[in-house]
């Protein structure tokens, strides 16, 4: 899976640094050739804390995992029970109270769907908009700044 | 240069059987050492026992633990939770508070009068009071009445809680710091401006002990290589992180792992994982050793830790650590250990532990040098002779 790194041997071992590098140089490199282009890895990584921490990245971050989290599945769904003995007469009961409460959950899931992908919506809305608009600011102040230090006209 | 002959710890909690939360369980271990190299230690701490609830659980008196004199007072019973968590949660969202909100706060926070009351008749029979960590209302209460004496054991992290003004108050008020790690005094130095001589590394010194690496396997009935976590499930200890990366670990690359925990807490993770996971709850400490020396890796994924104990832990057993690299400290002392590897992401998360199961010679050798790093920096020796070199000093 991974190729030898030449690893220094020091008096406590392992140089790790070079190790952590070398790692990191081959994990660039599947990247760049689709390895890690993987559904399941960009789940995993909406519990990765590492992504709160960085502000430019967060809130691209955040919307994305909204996104994806925001339309539930509202279907029918395998029923188990790992228990065994029991299992079968409670996956029986679980299976009929799901049927009894199908009809109104349906509804109100649906419901929240529908509300949860407007609110998805507008705030990628607002983002789009206040994400131009701050461009377009920080635009015009560096042109105001460059007119400033530019030197007068003879 | 004077001797701080008789030192009160005060910390919110104390068991005199052993675990409660791991800055508790710092000051405990600090002050048996201190107790045992002959200095006179009380140690003042309140009569709650959980961390949820703050109930008076023990009644309040005194007993000799470990040849201490503990004290156990009552928490204030009459705090109102409702202003303590609406303030909290808005530092928790980094929402500016006026002082007299944080003060609030502090107030309806974890405090006990008697315990204050104490301090302010008895400090004179104190020569050092120790205490910690800084984000209790008895902290920063008993840090205020003789500030002058009172060392602060921070046990610091990069939260909100670190932004408020109360804290920077605390951090100019107290005569000294004893910290874990180089990282959380670097930390204090940014965010408080402390001149560094007031602070010193301390840590917490570790006995050294030999674990059979095949017990926890053959008693489990574990076939497979396995990957441990050891301590608190929750989201900032990176928990549900660790149960996604391993099952996302396992799909991808078809290898047969299993994840084991010790600890405590509800353990969010995938239903397809189940089945390879193995929670033993609280284990002894010596079946801990044996799951640790017996693990591919040991997997610390918080970012948010002060020191690490388990971290070292894991190191005396002779294994290997995998640490968020979020979590400043504990890719510290993987760096000057070269006991461990710290990733990102999990595309990092997975080139390094198939390294580790890849090249288990080279696995063995970061975990003696991880060992070699505890035996040299952990010591209770060069813990203890840090400790009074940082107290033992003229105000």
């Amino acid at each position: 899976m991974n190729e030898e790194p030449e690893i220094t041997i020091g008096a406590t071992g392992i140089d790790t640094e070079a190790l952590v590098q070398h790692l990191r140089e081959t994990v660039a490199r599947k990247q760049a050739e689709g390895v890690y282009a993987d559904a399941r890895i960009a789940r995993a990584e909406r519990t990765n804390l590492l992504h709160l921490r960085n502000d430019e990245d967060f809130l691209a971050f955040y919307l994305q995992s909204l996104r994806e989290a925001a339309t539930v599945d509202i279907n029918d769904f395998d029923i188990r029970e790992r228990r065994a003995g029991v299992g079968p007469l409670l996956v029986r009961l679980k299976k009929t109270i799901w049927n009894l409460l199908k009809f109104y959950t349906y509804r109100l899931w649906s419901q929240q769907n529908t509300i949860n992908s407007l609110f998805v919506t507008g705030l990628e809305s607002m983002d789009d908009t206040y994400k131009t608009r701050l461009q377009q600011l920080e635009a015009r102040i560096a042109a105001l700044e460059k007119d400033r230090t530019s030197p007068p006209a003879p | 240069m004077t001797t701080a002959r008789r030192i009160a710890f005060v910390s919110p909690r104390f068991s005199p059987e052993g675990t409660v939360g791991g800055a508790e369980t710092l000051l405990k271990a600090l002050a048996e050492q201190a107790a045992a190299a002959g200095r006179d230690i009380t140690f003042l701490t309140t009569c709650a026992k959980d961390h949820f609830t703050w109930n008076n659980v023990r009644e309040p008196g005194t007993e000799t633990v470990n040849g201490m004199t503990v004290h156990y007072f009552p928490v204030d019973e009459s705090r109102d939770i409702e202003v303590f968590l609406k303030h909290q949660n808005r530092i928790d969202r980094r929402i500016p508070l006026s002082r007299e909100e944080e003060e609030a706060w502090v107030d309806n926070s974890v405090n006990s009068p008697a315990l204050y009351d104490h301090l302010r008749t008895y400090g004179d029979r104190y020569d050092r009071i120790l205490v910690g960590p800084y984000l209790f209302g008895i902290t920063l209460k008993v840090a205020r009445i003789h500030p002058e004496k009172t060392w602060l054991v921070p046990c610091l992290h990069d939260e909100p809680f670190a932004y408020l003004a109360v804290i920077q108050d605390l951090f100019e008020q107290v005569g000294g710091f004893i910290f874990n790690t180089r990282p959380e005094q670097a930390l204090a130095e940014r965010l408080y401006r402390q001149p560094s001589a007031k602070g010193t590394v301390v840590g917490i010194g570790l006995e050294p002990f030999e674990a059979d690496a095949s017990a926890f396997a053959r008693k489990h009935s574990i076939t497979t290589p396995y990957v441990l976590y050891a301590g608190r499930r929750e989201t900032l200890k990176g928990t549900p992180l660790l149960t996604q990366y391993v099952q996302v670990f396992r799909e991808r690359t078809g290898r047969e792992i299993t994840l084991v925990f010790t600890g405590s807490g509800d353990i969010d993770a995938p239903d397809a994982l189940r089945p390879h996971m193995l929670d033993v709850g609280f284990v002894s400490e010596q079946e801990k050793h044996e799951a640790m020396a017996g693990a591919t890796a040991f997997i610390h994924p918080s970012v948010n830790e002060s020191l690490g104990i388990v971290l070292l832990e894991a190191w005396l057993a002779r294994t290997p650590v995998l640490v968020h690299a979020a979590g400043h400290v504990l890719t510290d002392q993987c760096r000057r250990s070269g006991g461990g590897l710290w990733f990102r992401v999990y595309p990092e998360f997975e080139e390094m532990l198939s390294y580790l199961l890849d090249h288990p010679d080279i696995a063995a050798r970061m975990g003696d040098a991880g060992r070699d790093f505890v035996l040299r920096e952990y010591t209770w020796d060069a813990v203890l002779r840090r400790l009074f070199q940082a107290i033992d000093t003229t105000p």
